[in-house]
């Protein structure tokens, strides 16, 4: 649940949209066709002093920038005996696969102690202007993006240096318009190109002793490496997260404001790659060397990683007055004493607003989630766009 | 293709000369310009580009129309023979004119005026203005038109139903929430101005009232070429193409504009009251109907497509007018039938919108 803006439309405009975007197909006040996402500027690289850093301006002016800052930390480990090296190493491994939110039943305590640290590896913060760091809005985008970057699995393996010590990030995710619309498919696809191109140092330490790095900036490997070769594309990908709404049967992807206004549900599906069985090994020179060897060829397996509901601000609007029991329409109507205390128990009538009532059904949630993760649908073309972009 | 990723623009650096010239002289230079080096830490800009800024000051703005783009408190020039215009000042017990809004410089004879790059609506007396309604009071409603303050719409400007003259009574004080909400969107001209720029609304016209059956689109920032301007019709009825049917368009001067489905004089209130004399009670009755009329696909498509070359003459900078706007949905329609989804496709964002603009700018 998220408390989205408050939108102020007239009953005769969420009737109107709400009609169009219930046709088969929808008309979308913007012409869009339902899949398709408003055209967006991209560009990598546009802070100097960060790791990796991106901006995205959408068409309609909302723009974002993401800036990744590394650091390198101690790890807490309540015990660093000389246990053998292959169990150390399998210990995080596990560790990360209980951040995958498996719910790991079977965890030991250290683990566990092990497990929280692990998530404080990634600090994220969002700001979005006119709005409270601690605003329930701005906290909970930030524990979406959160919760899908540690969802991967794999990321907390990305940050492991050594036993000792391991990246800590810094995510700053600014949205630097005001929020013309429900910033989350901005801010994730900004993050998602941001982490793309970190770089980290390479490392120049061997095992558990001070890690120390090369200077050579040039030399310092992606945080999500690239395959060799022409291409250039990363092998392992940042989750996205996209907003998904429905109206009527209708599905609808990067909805605007006016559209989510008169949402039956909305989602915020975050979607990942699927790991493939090789790259599980430890460690992240393991973990290039496998990618190297993966094929260009092999077609991508999406993995679902969180689904959201994102409270529609459609449910707080206030509903329209049938012409039939308009006092305003028609001087000869009876005048009532409370006529807005009356509407809202009223029959559908065409033309006139009503918000939605009641859950989302679950039929409509699976078709949601369904059109998102489809082969060649949104989700992959989403990522092939965001892989084509440059990286500098 | 759900998704297009344009690749930004090069923005045009206009102190990038001057950057280096200042940098070249001063061998002290504690952070470097030209950013490769990493960011500035401070977080402030270098002082050492302030002198070449300076250097051009003590110009005649010659050398300033070379940069387009000025900044609240640059100073344009210190030359006493330019008279000061809109968007600028006069620093007191000096004579440099400047500027006091981000805009592009604009030269008339001796005067020097700042076209501001985004603007708030400015209301005159007489302007057709669309508005929405944000605060219901006990005796008027405040309605956001977009310029600095809330204009205001009295109730005893508002025709009330049952006749057009008659007075105002306590039970439509009581009642004012029937008449408009919040979030209704209305029609309405402004009757009068506050000294410090708040304006007061009048809906005392069938033209006015309530609106329905549309959609709505907030063109903002009147500077820069771009925006609706004043112009001899600001509302309109035409016969879209594709059996769209009749299609009414309400530009507000102040941005705001209204694009809706036509509807003659409906039925319904005709027969419900009892004697048609006073015909223009009837139609005003009609004024605060919050329900939709039933909408052809067709229509509601068509509607969209004038949206969208609003949308697309703002982006691009040009101006919104009947002349425009008509043009322009004309060649959005022709455009449509050589596209892959033939007449239905209304989609003119992003490039479509550039094609747009450059098809009617060429002409």
């Amino acid at each position: 649940m998220a408390s989205t803006q408050h939108v102020l439309l007239s009953p005769a405009e969420l009737a109107y949209l709400h009609a169009s975007l219930s046709l088969t197909p929808p008309i979308r006040p913007d012409g869009r066709t339902p899949t398709q996402f408003r055209p967006l500027v991209a560009e990598t690289g546009i802070l100097p002093g960060t790791n990796g850093s991106a901006r995205i301006c959408f068409a309609d002016g909302t723009e974002a920038i993401v800036g990744v800052k590394a650091e390198v930390e101690r790890t807490k480990l309540s015990r660093v005996g000389p246990a053998d090296e292959l169990e150390g190493t399998r210990l995080v491994g596990d560790v990360v696969e209980g951040l995958a939110g498996a719910g790991g039943t079977e965890n030991i305590t250290e683990k566990e102690e092990i497990a929280t640290n692990g998530a404080d590896w990634v600090e994220l913060s969002v700001e979005i202007p006119g709005y409270r760091d601690d605003d329930a809005g701005t906290a909970f985008l930030s524990a979406m993006l959160a919760e899908a970057l540690l969802a991967d699995g794999e990321f907390a393996r990305k940050l492991y240096i050594n036993r000792r010590f391991h990246w800590k990030l810094y995510l700053d995710i600014l949205l630097i318009s005001p929020p013309l619309s429900y910033p989350l498919p901005l801010l994730s696809l900004t993050t998602h190109l941001a982490l793309l191109s970190t770089r980290l140092p390479r490392l120049k330490s061997e095992g558990d002793e001070d890690p120390f790095f090369d200077d050579d900036w040039a030399a310092a490997p992606y945080l999500y490496p690239r395959r060799k070769g022409d291409s250039g594309k990363a092998t392992s990908k940042p989750p996205v997260s996209l907003l998904v709404m429905a109206v009527g049967n209708s599905i609808i992807f990067d909805p605007s404001k006016e559209e989510l206004a008169v949402a039956d549900v909305a989602l915020a599906v975050s979607i990942g790659e699927a790991l493939s069985s090789s790259s599980t090994s430890l460690g992240k020179k393991a973990t290039t060397e496998d990618a190297m060897n993966l094929d260009d060829g092999e077609g991508r397996s999406l993995r679902l990683l969180s689904v959201r509901t994102i409270d529609p601000p459609s449910r707080l609007t206030p509903p329209g007055v049938p012409n039939a029991t308009n006092s305003a329409y028609g001087a000869a109507t009876a005048t009532q004493k409370q006529p807005e205390a009356r509407t809202a128990e009223l029959e559908a009538v065409e033309g006139v607003w009503k918000a939605p009532r009641g859950g989302a059904k679950p039929l409509v949630m699976a078709a949601l989630v369904q059109k998102v993760l489809e082969k060649g649908g949104v989700a992959d073309e989403v990522l092939d766009a965001l892989d084509a972009v440059d990286l500098v | 293709m759900p998704i297009t990723i344009i690749a930004p623009k090069q923005v045009r650096h206009p102190y990038d000369a001057q950057h280096d010239i200042a940098s070249d002289s001063s061998s002290d230079v504690d952070s470097d310009d030209s950013i490769a080096g990493g960011a500035d830490l401070e977080g402030d800009i270098s002082m050492k580009s302030r002198p070449s800024k300076k250097a051009r000051t003590g110009g005649a703005p010659s050398t300033a129309s070379k940069f387009d783009i000025v900044t609240p408190g640059e100073v344009i020039t210190d030359d006493p023979q330019w008279m000061r215009g809109h968007g600028t000042y006069i620093a007191p017990a000096t004579s440099s004119i400047i500027s006091s809004v981000a805009g592009t410089v604009t030269r008339t004879n001796k005067l020097l005026s700042i076209r501001p790059l985004r603007a708030r609506y400015t209301p005159e007396v007489g302007d057709l203005v669309v508005g929405r309604i944000v605060e219901v009071q006990a005796k008027r409603w405040r309605v956001d038109v977009g310029a600095t303050q809330l204009a205001s719409l009295p109730l005893s400007a508002i025709n009330l139903p049952g006749g057009i003259l008659r007075k105002r009574t306590e039970t439509d004080e009581l009642q004012i929430r029937t008449f408009f909400a919040e979030g209704d969107l209305l029609v309405a001209e402004v009757q009068q101005l506050f000294q410090d720029g708040g304006a007061v609304l009048h809906t005392r016209s069938l033209k006015y009232g309530k609106l329905r059956n549309g959609v709505f689109v907030a063109v903002s920032g009147m500077g820069g070429g771009g925006g609706v301007v004043r112009s001899r019709r600001q509302v309109w009825t035409f016969d879209a193409a594709n059996d769209g049917g009749q299609i009414d368009v309400v530009l507000g001067v102040n941005g705001y504009v209204w694009i809706s489905k036509h509807v003659e004089t409906p039925e319904g209130v005709i027969d419900k009251t009892a004697g048609i004399t006073n015909m223009e009670e009837n139609i005003s009755a009609t004024m605060y109907s919050s329900q939709n009329d039933r909408i052809e696909p067709e229509t509601m498509r068509e509607i969209v497509r004038v949206r969208g070359v609003v949308t697309a003459l703002v982006e691009n900078g040009l101006r919104v007018d009947e002349d425009m706007l008509m043009r322009g949905y004309h060649e959005a329609v022709e455009m449509a039938l050589v596209s892959n989804d033939g007449q239905d496709d209304v989609y003119l964002g992003g490039e479509r919108g550039e094609q747009l603009a450059a098809a009617l700018t060429g002409i």
